[in-house]
């Protein structure tokens, strides 16, 4: 027979096999050698005596145990089986899951040596129940918000500064992540101690950092690696630009025109044209010092109105009310 | 939980170790919120969590197997005031960011703090083509995507006590695979070296004249 003819030539690996593996992968070994040549004859011969063979080997097979499933009963307490975080464990959950992909015309496969199941992350110990359990243990570190505080108006008013920091968590080779150190400081103009040319010389100073449209100054501080230092540096930096913008330097007497932020009308050549204008109106001969006329001119109802007119003209830009208003002053104006 | 956020837990508790004392515990209802009707001024007081201080390898077990107290210390150092609290979190897989934001909602609302908004930022998609062969075969390729689902839930007017109470404890229950992002915007007063400034009009002209 084939059979017997290759078993001694493999029994010496199956000997060493048996030593080290012990009795099942003998079995497997035999099954396999046969398999592949196509004999099936001896593996009965083969099988009637390993069993005995097992008994006396190497390891004990352990009892089966009753799952704990089934003694526990519907009221139990969940927390008390599942406190913490824990991997799946399919004899102390009694929910009948499935999962996996279905073999042909099968179903899932169920939860017990499923590594489907204990792969996932899973929320056992988070039941609703334990939540409550963790929060009314946790509820005598906490504090309450002010109650004076419930609008982000008066957060506003009360509170104007407001610092912006990031932290962040993640599983990686390093804890630390290098953005958290970033800080970004918002502050309203409107809330702080400035005149108009602290005022419009912080604006200057600032530059890009303010926004004209909602008045807010933004300083974002990342150069200094941690963020209490870069939380200081902006606070730094806001006082620096503070008491600078009050401190008004000596060349900054020759401000010209062209570096005014909005237009102003006096000595503006508007004031110049319209004051010409309104003492050539003048009747002839009449002779007066001309410091008093134009004082005089100047302190005219339409004149202030022409003044107005023309100064929102050129600050806002052309919408129909100016225009419209620019009329009106200039037809009152000329007595048209 | 992998080792690195254990020791993400050990660097929370940490901070908290900080403000142990052997003091008795103080009455909880013992924070003062000093309220000055003419000036309007605000100074909350900030509770320490004292939590009890078991050994780090044992942490993740949790405390089935003894309890010891914890004392409440209440500090005379004004607490922060935040005005939102932004805690995003990033996962590959929907589900598992489903049953976490259940778990953060559920302990905003035991905790009493005000959600102002949970939403589902849109995900994404990050794709490569590599090629399927180590040598030539240039026309067959393989194509591999990495899903990054994003969950945001929005804390509106939180002190900085109960942030830190809220937040150790949703970092502790992250689960494997997930990452977190929190965007907190403090809110203070303006300090007192910007309340005048140094340079008074008088000395200006001072400077003027010289």
């Amino acid at each position: 027979m084939a059979a017997s003819t290759f078993c001694p030539a493999l029994l010496p690996l199956l000997r060493i096999n048996c030593k080290f593996n012990g009795v099942y992968t003998r079995i497997s070994l035999n099954r396999r050698a046969a398999y592949s040549l196509g004999l099936t004859a001896s593996n009965g011969v083969e099988r009637q005596g390993l069993p005995e063979r097992g008994n006396q080997g190497q390891r004990r097979q352990r009892r089966a145990v009753e799952p704990r499933t089934e003694r526990m009963t519907v009221d139990q307490d969940w927390t008390a089986v599942y406190p913490t975080a824990a991997s799946f464990k399919p004899n102390s959950v009694p929910l009948p899951v499935r999962m996996g992909y279905p073999v042909k015309r099968g179903v899932p496969p169920a939860k017990k040596g499923n590594l489907e199941l204990i792969k996932i992350p899973n929320f056992l110990h988070l039941t609703p129940e334990a939540i409550k359990k963790h929060c009314e243990a946790l509820k005598p570190f906490c504090t309450e918000w002010p109650a004076a505080l419930d609008s982000d108006a008066k957060c506003e008013e009360h509170f104007p500064i407001q610092v912006e920091s990031k932290a962040y968590v993640s599983a990686g080779p390093s804890l630390r992540n290098p953005n958290a150190r970033i800080i970004t400081l918002t502050v309203k103009l409107s809330s702080l101690n400035l005149d108009e040319h602290a005022r419009k010389k912080l604006i200057r100073l600032s530059g890009e950092r303010y926004n004209k449209d909602t008045d807010t100054l933004t300083i974002t501080t990342d150069s200094c690696p941690m963020k209490q230092q870069n939380y200081d540096y902006a606070m730094y930096l806001l006082t620096v630009l503070y008491h600078e913008s009050w401190k008004t330097e000596a060349w900054e007497k020759e401000k010209t025109r062209a570096d005014m932020e909005e237009y102003v009308w006096e000595d503006s050549p508007s004031q110049k044209n319209i004051l010409e204008t309104l003492l050539r109106m003048r009747p002839l001969g009449e002779k007066e010092e001309e410091g008093e006329v134009r004082e005089e001119l100047l302190g005219r109802v339409e004149v202030q109105e022409y003044k107005d007119s023309v100064t929102k003209l050129k600050n806002e830009g052309e919408t129909e009310t100016n225009m419209q208003q620019y009329k009106e002053a200039v037809k009152k104006l000329l007595n048209i | 939980m992998t080792a690195s956020m254990r020791i993400a837990s050990v660097r929370l508790l940490s901070k908290t170790r900080h403000y142990f004392s052997s003091e008795v515990a103080v009455q909880p209802g013992a924070r003062t919120v000093h309220h000055q009707p003419a000036s309007t001024r605000f100074v909350f007081t900030s509770v320490r969590c004292n939590v009890c201080l078991i050994p780090v390898a044992f942490l993740h077990k949790g405390r089935a197997y003894g309890t010891q107290s914890s004392s409440v210390t209440v500090t005379e150092e004004p607490d922060l005031l935040f005005q939102k609290l932004s805690v995003l979190v990033k996962s590959h897989d929907k589900a598992v960011l489903d049953s976490y934001e259940f778990f953060a909602t559920l302990a905003a609302k035991e905790l009493g703090l005000t959600l102002a908004k949970v939403f589902e930022p849109p995900k994404n998609i990050e794709r490569l083509t590599l090629l399927k062969s180590v040598h030539i075969f240039k026309k067959h390729r393989v194509q591999y995507e990495m899903r990054t689902h994003y969950r945001c839930i929005e804390i509106s007017r939180i002190t900085g006590s109960t942030s830190r109470v809220y937040l150790e404890y949703i970092q502790r229950n992250l689960p494997e695979g997930v990452a977190m992002e929190v965007t907190k915007t403090a809110i203070e007063k303006v300090p007192d070296h910007i309340q005048m400034p140094l340079w008074s009009v008088q000395s200006q002209e001072k400077q003027g004249s010289q």
